[in-house]
This record gives C-alpha cells, sequence and structure tokens, in this order.
C-alpha cells in the first residue's frame, strides 16, 4: 500500500472531486485529520489479502429484478415540493451551458 | 398508564378497548412535554398529527375493527427515515424544513399496524457518529446523566425509550448505531440480519451496511415491532424474500442447550474491567441456566475498524452527493452563474464537520490511484472477517460479548479526536461488515448506576435463537425494569398529580426550543 502524504493538495484535489468548497481553516485541519486515520487504515497492510475475494454486498449474490412494471409515484407537484428553487415546473439550477 | 407501559401492554389494552390509543398518544405526548425539553431526544413531536392518527384508530375500533399489532403504541422514528408530512432533516441543516412526501416502507408498516408515530428523534448528522454530538440541531442527552452522550447515531431514539416517552422507536444500525445507543442507555436495540427490513425510504449513509430496526424498553416489545417492519419489499433490491420470523414466539423457547460463543479478542485488554465483569457474569449465569459456553476466535477483529471505516465512508461519499441545491434541502448561491460554485457552496455550508470529514475520506479512498490501496483492500479484509464469524458459527449458535467497551462517556470527551471515537465501535462493526443480526440488552449497571449492555450476534436470518437467548437473560438481568432515576421521580410527580385523561381534551403543549427545526403542529 503506497503510504499516501494527507497534505493540503490532496485534501483540495479530494473537495473538488467531492464538491465542497472548503474554507481555508478546514483545509489544514482536514489534511491533519485525515492523515491520523489513513494512517491507522494502512494496519490493513499487514494482512496477505491476495487470494481473497472482495465483498461489496454481503447478501447479493442473487439479486432479485422486479417485473418492469409502471406503478403509481410521486405527482409532479409532490416531486418539486421540496425544491429549493422551481421554474418552468422543473428544478431551477444556475446556468451551466453558454 | 403505569410507568411501565410496554409495547405489548399498550397493544393489547388498547385492542381490549381498556385505553384508546389517543389515551396512550396524550400520555406519551404528557411525558415528553414533561421530560424531553432537557433530554432534548425529539427534532419533532407530531403532536396532533399523532392525535388524529390515534383517534382514526379508535374509530376504527368502534367500528367493531379487529386493530393492528401496535395498536395505539407510541413509535419515535429516527430522523433519517422518511415520514409522510412530516420534517425528516436526518439531523443535518441541508435537509432542515425537508419534509418528504412519501413514508419510508417501515413507517408505512407501521402505520398498518395501527402504530402512532409520535415524533422524529435526534441523531448525528446522517447517522455518522457514536455521540450525537453531531446533531447539526445540538445533541441529546443522556437521561441517566445528562452531562453523558446517550450514544449514537440513534442517540434520540434510545433516549427516547430510556426515558419512556414511547415504549419503542426506530434506529437505524450502519456500524452498531442501534446497538451502542441501546447499550449506553439501557434498552434494547437490534440490528436485523442485512436484507430483512426494507431501507426504502431510509435516508441512506452506506447502503451494504444500512439496517433500520427497534429500540424497545424490553426484548418483546422490539421482538413485535421487528415483527411488524420486517419483509420482502419490492422498493428496496436488497430486501430478502424469507418469511418473517416467528420473533415473539421465540422469545419464550427453551435456551437448553444453546451453544454460546466468547470470542476471546472481545475480551481483551482495553476493556473497563467493569464491563468486563458485568458481561462474564451474564455468560455464567447463561451457562447456569443450561447454555454451552465455549470461547470462540475471530482472529480480523482488530481490522474492522480500519475495514469498516474505508468501505462505509466510500459509499457515504457516493450517497451523499445527492445532496447539491437542487432537488431539495439548503441551496446556497454564492454566485448564481456558477453551477459548481453552487453546489460546493451548498455542501460546505449544509454538511457538518463529520460528514465532510467522512465524504472527503470516503472520496479519497474511491479516487484514482487509491481504489486498490485502500477501497479494494478493505472490501478484502471484510470478506474475512465475514470467514471469522462463519467459522465461529460452526461450533455455536450465538455470540455474546459486551456491546461497547466502555458505559456512556462524558459529551465533549471525544468529540475532537475522531479516529479515538471511531475505535469505540470495535465491538458492533464486525457483525455489520459481516450483515449478521446483533442485539444489545441491558446487563448488570456499573457501580455509579450507569447502563452496560450485552451484545448478541447470531447467524444470518437466524434472529430467532438471538431473541430466545435475550429474552431468557431479561428475565433475571441485575437491570431489569431499571429506569433513569430523574425519569422515575419525574413519573411519580406526574402520577401522584395526575387527573384523569379525557381522549377529547386539547392536545399538552410540546416543548419548543429555538434550537430545534420548526415544529409543523
Amino acid at each position: 500500500m503506497p503510504a499516501a502524504q494527507i497534505d493540503r493538495t490532496l485534501v483540495l484535489h479530494v473537495a473538488k472531486l467531492a464538491s465542497l468548497s472548503l474554507v481555508d481553516s478546514e483545509v489544514d485541519r482536514f489534511a491533519h485529520e485525515l492523515g491520523r486515520i489513513v494512517a491507522y487504515v494502512e494496519q490493513l497492510d499487514a494482512l496477505d489479502t491476495s487470494d481473497v475475494p472482495a465483498t461489496a454486498h454481503v447478501r447479493l449474490d442473487r439479486a432479485p429484478w422486479r417485473p418492469d412494471e409502471a406503478r403509481p409515484g410521486l405527482t409532479h407537484e409532490e416531486a418539486l415540493s421540496q425544491a429549493p428553487a422551481v421554474e418552468s415546473e422543473g428544478f431551477a439550477v444556475p446556468l451551466f451551458v453558454e | 398508564m403505569p410507568i411501565e407501559s410496554s409495547v405489548l401492554d399498550i397493544a393489547g389494552r388498547v385492542q381490549r378497548g381498556e385505553m384508546s390509543a389517543a389515551q396512550a398518544t396524550l400520555e406519551a405526548l404528557g411525558r415528553i412535554a414533561a421530560l424531553d425539553g432537557p433530554i432534548h431526544g425529539f427534532l419533532y413531536v407530531a403532536g396532533d398529527r399523532a392525535l388524529a392518527d390515534a383517534r382514526a384508530v379508535d374509530r376504527r375500533r368502534a367500528r367493531g375493527e379487529v386493530l393492528g399489532a401496535l395498536a395505539g403504541v407510541p413509535v419515535a422514528i429516527k430522523d433519517a427515515i422518511c415520514t409522510r408530512g412530516l420534517p425528516t432533516t436526518a439531523g443535518s441543516k441541508i435537509l432542515a424544513g425537508y419534509v418528504p412526501p412519501y413514508d419510508a416502507t417501515v413507517v408505512a408498516r407501521l402505520r398498518r399496524a395501527d402504530a402512532i408515530v409520535i415524533g422524529k428523534t435526534n441523531m448525528d448528522e446522517f447517522a455518522m457518529g457514536s455521540s450525537n454530538e453531531n446533531s447539526a440541531f445540538g445533541p441529546a442527552k443522556n437521561p441517566w446523566d445528562l452531562a453523558r452522550a446517550p450514544g449514537g447515531s440513534s442517540g434520540g431514539s434510545a433516549a427516547v425509550v430510556a426515558a419512556r416517552m414511547a415504549p419503542c422507536a426506530l434506529g437505524s444500525d450502519t456500524g452498531g448505531s442501534i446497538r451502542q445507543p441501546a447499550a449506553m442507555t439501557g434498552t434494547v436495540g437490534i440490528k436485523p440480519t442485512y436484507g430483512r427490513v426494507s431501507r426504502y425510504g431510509l435516508i441512506a449513509f452506506a447502503s451494504s451496511l444500512d439496517q433500520i430496526g427497534p429500540l424497545s424498553t424490553d426484548v418483546r416489545g422490539a421482538a413485535r415491532v421487528l415483527g411488524v417492519v420486517s419483509g420482502h419489499d419490492p422498493c428496496d433490491s436488497t430486501s430478502l424474500d424469507v418469511p418473517v420470523g416467528a420473533f415473539e414466539a421465540a422469545c419464550d423457547r427453551s435456551i437448553r442447550g444453546l451453544r454460546i460463543g466468547v470470542p476471546k479478542e472481545y475480551l481483551a485488554e482495553g476493556l473497563d474491567p467493569e464491563i468486563k465483569a458485568s458481561v462474564c457474569s451474564a455468560i455464567d449465569d447463561l451457562q447456569r441456566e443450561g447454555c454451552v459456553v465455549k470461547t470462540v476466535t475471530l482472529p480480523h477483529t482488530q481490522y474492522a475498524v480500519g475495514s469498516y471505516y474505508v468501505v462505509a465512508t466510500a459509499e457515504a461519499s457516493s450517497n451523499l452527493a445527492r445532496f447539491d441545491g437542487v432537488r431539495y434541502g439548503l441551496r446556497t448561491s454564492g454566485d448564481t452563474r456558477d453551477l459548481r460554485a453552487m453546489y460546493g457552496a451548498t455542501r460546505d455550508t449544509g454538511f457538518g464537520a463529520e460528514v465532510k470529514r467522512r465524504i472527503l475520506l470516503g472520496t479519497f479512498v474511491l479516487s484514482s490511484g487509491y481504489y486498490d490501496a485502500y477501497y479494494l483492500k478493505a472490501q478484502k479484509v471484510r470478506t474475512l472477517i465475514a470467514r471469522d464469524f462463519a467459522d465461529a458459527f460452526r461450533e455455536v449458535d450465538v455470540i455474546c460479548s459486551p456491546t461497547s467497551p466502555t458505559a456512556a462517556f462524558r459529551l465533549g470527551e471525544k468529540v475532537d479526536d475522531p479516529l479515538a471515537m471511531y475505535l469505540g465501535d470495535i465491538f458492533t462493526l464486525p457483525a455489520s461488515l459481516a450483515g449478521l443480526p446483533a442485539m444489545s440488552i441491558p446487563c448488570a449497571p456499573t457501580a455509579t448506576g450507569l447502563p452496560v449492555g450485552l451484545q448478541l450476534v447470531a447467524r444470518a436470518l437466524d434472529e430467532e435463537t438471538m431473541l430466545a437467548i435475550a429474552a431468557a437473560w431479561e428475565s433475571r438481568s441485575p437491570a431489569r425494569g431499571m429506569v433513569p432515576p430523574q425519569v422515575a421521580a419525574q413519573m411519580a410527580a406526574c402520577s401522584a398529580t395526575r387527573v384523569p385523561l379525557d381522549a377529547r381534551s386539547a392536545p399538552p403543549v410540546v416543548p419548543t426550543d429555538s434550537n430545534r427545526p420548526s415544529r409543523m403542529s
């Protein structure tokens, strides 16, 4: 396992991937805390897992498909009822295509 | 309603017409008004809506209809579980004011069984925490000592049940979030087998681990609630299509000859000696009742915290991507012409520190260059932990241990040390990673009178054997019937001055607190 160096640059990179605009004081704090947590996690390295399969989900070896049938769902009004901004019967978002 | 009104007691009396559902609801609302101010177990009290629901149940009985298994039973719901028309925040500022347009499957099933949804309970934000201190609305307190944490993340549900404001509640458990608060508050809490209970309508934290389950004042009450909320649900693709167990009947089964495994790794150094003595004494007692006690080994236990905090945060970082200020919840605009800036500002303002920490960790372990080394590695270790249990369950029927290495700790004690907080979950995480059913029941109290939890873990889908042992232990536990002293005193004072309740009277005033989300009714 590569010992990851959790510094400001890495925290800012990960925050960008996670769509989090951290304030400056948070960056240093998270770099310190995540560094400690990741160092702890690296103890998993002591285990030889080369022949061990990964478990993504414990009981999903036969996930069933349900029939593709139309069923009642939320109304248009219900679906929009909790939106912070609504326009023309849709979710309003800032412009993202010029 | 006497001080100790269990789920079965209330349901039986309402079904027989000895008490109305409205009376049971008013009693609960009265207790909430009297007790919840300092405890802060509720984020929202349903008040008028609960009373209207109760009167509807009473009208059905008056028409001669047979009432359901939870007739008139007040149930508190963890605020991570969607309730149509009642605010649901998951303890987060990003969802303050959110009112779901649908009921979670478990809530719909409770209502079908004629239970009364009395309110929404406090929790660590998005169920991330072990102390309730990560609630954006201020923590719930432990009714046994208001300076101590009720545990987390379902700490509000546990506090509410411990203080007898409701005989039962729903919580959710990802790495111990039902069992650990149950242990810290002297209540019974069950995490069912993964897939036993539908997750539809549960605000997701880590989808391969999350499971909804009951907390109750007693084992049979928890068993009944579990029976009501269990069962296949086409709305959750991980819901198992298996018969609902005979959970209540299992509480009367003989435990003679059942084999109890005691994992040697769980009773190792670092465990509070008082907790160890309390748990060992319970195990000795079960042996005297005819159980066979064996030492077992779960050799990968020490890797559970590392594996869990990679797997769970990876899933959380993906699940919480949906909170972006578009379809529901908070939006912090900043520059309204920039979509990505709106996402970033909304999430930075809306999420608390622990949620951001876990999103960052989860995003990191899934990121290019680190995925195999951390995420894949943690999933492989998860397999080893599951194999540990499979091996142990070849020799024993139930595994018995402490639920938590300490009794309730003081608020503020661990809040600045996230890693120390994570390490406290060592006994509950392994069963979560393996998807096994597990529960916490009150053991003997500590010398200072704080509750201690005894954890039982069973084979997948064998909640019944676990419940048989839990019920047998409960009937002889030194913690049996213990109520927090201040709660007992308050209730004794209430009973002394109580006037006969009229179900048609106005609902009691519920406490208000500017620190809480607005109340609807």
